[in-house]
């Protein structure tokens, strides 16, 4: 049955998705993107959310990183409260090998990546926890990015023009005559329900599922999904992005985050992007690593780890792993498979979303007979919260976290929540205290019809994601925001067992670091839900 | 220093378990601090970032030390706290209060006010004054309390007249600002009980105030100043073999701990095992058996008040165990913090919660007929004689009393 319908269809909701989506409604054509899951929820959160300089590819792939350069000022710009202008540091310690220094400068040079050299002295003063074994330190423009916010962004920014979304929508079938794309069969994840959707043009922009979604339409694509591990720390280990000053290899990549610090990344080659499990083998390798960089790096507790797979894009005959190539690719399968209707991109890497996107849709929009030129650089993402608002919002407020709150939830959100705060005072109560998430804020959220659970709810406040790991959140949250969703999930449908799902969650990613200072939390999560609560339901004898 | 036992790093080892909002008093007192997990741990994770978007309630909490106290997991809270408070202070420095730089510095008032001719009673009648006419308000005080009256000799002058018997076996006092200039009785009553063990005291002028009121105040640079100084004279007396002995247990805590846990230099963490808590002292003397045995006789009632600070030290109550010990009568209050937490009760916004917090010692007090409270910190002392109508005296001078009448 056909329900809806739509010029472009964009399967997949990463950053390369919402970027065409963005790009495409910004050109006035009518897109609408579907994603089997919450948006976000495969690489383009699970990776360490590094914006590149491209001063890691300067040396093996100066194309890479002048358009790394390139779209890091254009992200500075166009999002500013996605972006923490950190700035970053290339480092190399005792061991590292010296010759390497030479022909990265040049790289970065010719990039057009600026570098300052940093004695010693001055790199320990601006970041003390680095190791004592320093020998050189170089500043790069490196920030942080989040990919939760940004996606979110580009998303609200598409949907100023006209762009649409739907969220745990499944693509079931692609349907086919004539050669031509003509609908799509999409299954309501939430629901239940199939339906279809005609479209002119399909877009597969599924990232590590573009193989699956390929063969959906029959055709084949080879994408290799290479599985990225990362640890989160509890704290801000450092404030500037550090990268170890050497050939690119596991374990190199510091980026601090709000609260917390990641440590990133292996790169092992995996059949299934589903495949999102860590193991403890896999963090000791990034540990051994990263203490060359920080030598007390074991000292700090460990939140979680996480993992998610890179859509690498390996041509036939070509290196899958660390030594693929980053870059990205644009198939037009009416021109490689005969099949009208359809194009795929895949490939890329998160700090070149927009860039990506620009040069994809200017091979789609003149298929549509759309001349418009990409705008996409050009204007700002979300209106930013003013400081006068901020102010204002100050008092209502019960914590600090106005910022916080401020780049979260945009202009529009930002003010609902403030006039909640004003006019309900019950509802400044903090929810979430490790991320100052205010009672207020959960409501809001989990009244948009994109909510259905609380971890949805967790990846646009961070619920949940800081010190105690939902242990305080999960029982508080869940009984606030279960209430407010329009559609539940089959078997998290009551605020007890969304709880449980949204806890499992979270265990999921300290299981495999169950030790030390993570333990203790766990012990303390596990007395209170298993033991106080009992919510496994056991019984004596 | 290792970095387990850097302030800084403890705040990894936060559970948020929620015991110190449990046990932190300004919290019961004050709904509107949200409690000390809240504040510095919470904070401190995001520690090098920019401290723009602060907690305003950073202000509220005391430095009373109970959420140390009772943390499971050994998180200096109070001290994180105390860090965050110094960094937004120095990033925002119009967020001080009008009172701060006074109540924070007074010991530069009372060094200047010993160089003036009649400084010090032309002081304290200029706060008896500004007392009737209420002006202690309006310079952010609390005008509901009595300004702490200087002595007309300062115990560092006073010190100079007291004729001591010489030993080989010496301490070197830390009087602290409060017996220095307000209570230099308490100095001599130390002095006393010293000699009468066969100890002779000496003095150092060269130290300074330990800093606790300047980190409270936030101006943690100064305090590191301090710190230095007062760590260097430990050190230079620690090679002599001569241990440094304090009657202020607030100043104990800084010289022992705080220090360490504020800078993380190991000199100080070194200077620190030289460093004793007078009835710390007396109690190790007592268990060496080298204490000059003494039987209490009184037939009045006591109450003893254990300070925060000095339960911070984790070292049990030393005065009150030797005071029962030696015959007194006296019963341990067990009733929380005072409120007054040094300068803390003096602020005129933290008047109301100074008092609510300390209405079950309080209450305690008033339940018997206690002939005096006895209590080791001067500030305590000050609350409690506020508080109630029962005079507060140090335990030492019940000692040194004791010692006189045998």
């Amino acid at each position: 049955m056909v329900k809806d319908k739509a010029t472009v269809v964009v399967v997949g909701g990463g950053a390369t998705g919402v970027g065409i989506l963005r790009d495409l409604s910004m050109r006035g054509i009518d897109a609408l993107l579907i994603e089997k899951l919450d948006m976000v929820n495969g690489a383009s959160s699970r990776y360490h959310g590094l914006l590149h300089s491209g001063a890691r590819y300067a040396v093996k792939d100066q194309e890479a990183a002048k358009e790394c350069i390139k779209e890091n000022t254009i992200l500075r710009r166009i999002g500013k409260s996605c972006v923490e202008a950190t700035t970053g540091m290339f480092v190399q310690v005792e061991g590292d090998d010296p010759d390497f220094v030479d022909p990265w400068l040049k790289g970065c040079a010719e990039s057009g990546i600026s570098t300052r050299e940093l004695s010693k002295e001055e790199a320990l003063r601006l970041e003390p926890n680095l190791s004592r074994k320093l020998k050189v330190a170089y500043e790069v423009p490196d920030g942080a990015i989040d990919g939760f916010r940004m996606s979110w962004q580009n998303l609200q920014s598409a949907a100023r023009y006209g762009g649409r979304y739907k969220t745990y929508t499944e693509l079931i079938k692609v349907n086919i005559e004539n050669a031509t794309v003509k609908s799509i069969t999409v299954r309501d994840n939430v629901t239940k329900e199939e339906y279809d959707i005609e479209c002119e043009i399909l877009v597969n922009a599924a990232g590590p599922w573009a193989g699956k979604v390929a063969e959906l339409a029959g055709l084949e694509c080879n994408v290799s999904p290479s599985k990225g591990t990362l640890i989160a720390f509890n704290q801000r280990i450092t404030n500037h992005v550090v990268n170890r000053l050497r050939k690119p290899s596991n374990g190199d990549i510091f980026v601090p985050h709000g609260s917390i610090t990641i440590l990133g990344t292996s790169s092992i080659t995996i059949p299934d992007p589903e495949d999102t499990s860590t193991s403890w083998e896999e963090v000791e390798e990034l540990m051994k690593t990263g203490v060359g960089v920080f030598e007390h790096l074991r000292d700090y507790r460990i939140l979680r780890v996480f993992a998610g797979s890179r859509p690498l894009y390996v041509p036939k005959g070509a290196e899958g792993g660390r030594n693929a190539s980053r870059g990205f690719v644009t198939i037009d399968h009416e021109k490689e498979d005969g099949l009208k209707g359809m194009m795929t991109i895949c490939g890329g890497k998160f700090t070149t979303y927009r860039l990506m996107a620009e040069k994809f849709c200017d091979v789609l929009a003149p298929k549509l007979h759309n001349t418009a030129k990409c705008r996409t650089a050009e204007e700002d993402l979300v209106p930013e919260v003013s400081e006068a608002e901020k102010k204002a919002a100050r008092q209502y407020f019960p914590s600090y976290g106005v910022n916080l709150a401020a780049t979260r939830l945009g202009v529009e959100k930002f003010g609902d929540v403030v006039k909640t705060l004003k006019e309900q005072p019950e509802t400044r109560e903090v929810l979430c205290e490790c991320e100052n998430v205010t009672m207020a804020e959960i409501q809001r959220i989990a009244a948009e019809p994109t909510s259905h659970c609380v971890a949805d709810v967790r990846r646009r406040t961070r619920l949940g994601m800081g010190t105690c790991q939902g242990n305080y959140c999960a029982i508080r949250s869940a009984a606030v925001a279960n209430k407010l969703f329009k559609n539940k999930f089959e078997g998290c449908s009551d605020s007890l067992s969304d709880m449980k799902n949204f806890l499992q969650a979270r265990w999921k990613g300290i299981t495999p670091v169950m030790a030390g200072k993570t333990l203790r939390e766990a012990e303390m999560t596990r007395g209170m839900y298993e033991l106080l609560f009992n919510v496994n339901g056991g019984r004596r004898g | 220093m290792e970095l387990e036992e850097r302030a800084r790093d403890s705040a990894d080892n936060c559970i948020a378990c929620t015991s110190c909002i449990v046990a932190c008093p300004v919290t019961k007192a004050n709904p509107e601090y949200k409690g000390p997990k809240l504040v510095g741990p919470a904070h401190s994770r995001m520690h090098f970032s920019d401290p723009s978007d602060y907690e305003d309630t950073l202000m509220l909490c005391s430095n009373c030390k109970n959420c140390d106290i009772t943390c499971p997991n050994g998180v200096s809270v109070s001290t994180l706290n105390m860090l965050e408070r110094g960094r937004y202070l120095k990033a925002h420095p119009e967020a001080h209060k009008p009172e701060d730089k006074m109540l924070s510095h007074g010991f530069e008032m009372a060094d200047m006010l010993n160089k003036i001719p009649f400084g010090k009673s032309l002081a304290n009648l200029g706060m008896s004054i500004g007392e009737a006419l209420g002006v202690m308000g309006a310079m952010g005080m609390a005008p509901e309390r009595k300004t702490p009256r200087y002595a007309s000799v300062y115990f560092r002058d006073l010190f100079k007249t007291i004729k001591q018997p010489s030993s080989d076996k010496k301490v070197l006092f830390f009087p602290g600002c409060y017996i220095d200039t307000n209570e230099p009785w308490v100095g001599t009553a130390f002095v006393q009980v010293m000699n009468e063990n066969g100890y002779e005291v000496l003095m150092d002028n060269r130290f300074v105030c330990c800093g606790s009121p300047l980190v409270v105040g936030g101006y943690l640079d100064e305090a590191r100043q301090h710190a230095d100084t007062n760590v260097a004279i430990i050190q230079e007396y620690a090679q002599k073999g001569i241990p440094v002995v304090a009657c202020c247990t607030s100043c104990s805590l800084m010289l022992k701990n705080e220090y360490t846990e504020l800078f993380a230099q190991s000199e100080m963490k070194e200077a620190a095992k030289n460093v004793w808590d007078a009835f710390e002292f007396l109690t190790m003397l007592a268990e060496e058996g080298k204490l000059k045995k003494v039987n209490i006789k009184s037939d009045h009632k006591f109450i003893y008040h254990a300070p925060c600070h000095l339960r911070a030290q984790g070292m049990g109550l030393p005065a009150f165990d030797l005071l029962k010990a030696a015959g007194l009568n006296v019963v341990n209050a067990d009733a929380g913090c005072c409120g007054m937490s040094g300068s803390y009760g003096f602020h005129k916004d933290n008047y109301e919660t100074s008092m609510k917090i300390g209405q079950a010692l309080f209450d305690a007090i008033n339940a018997d007929n206690y002939h005096k409270v006895i209590c080791d910190c001067g500030t305590c002392r000050m609350q409690i004689q506020h508080g109630t109508d029962v005079k507060a005296v140090h335990p030492i001078e019940i000692l040194a009393k004791a010692y006189k009448k045998a």
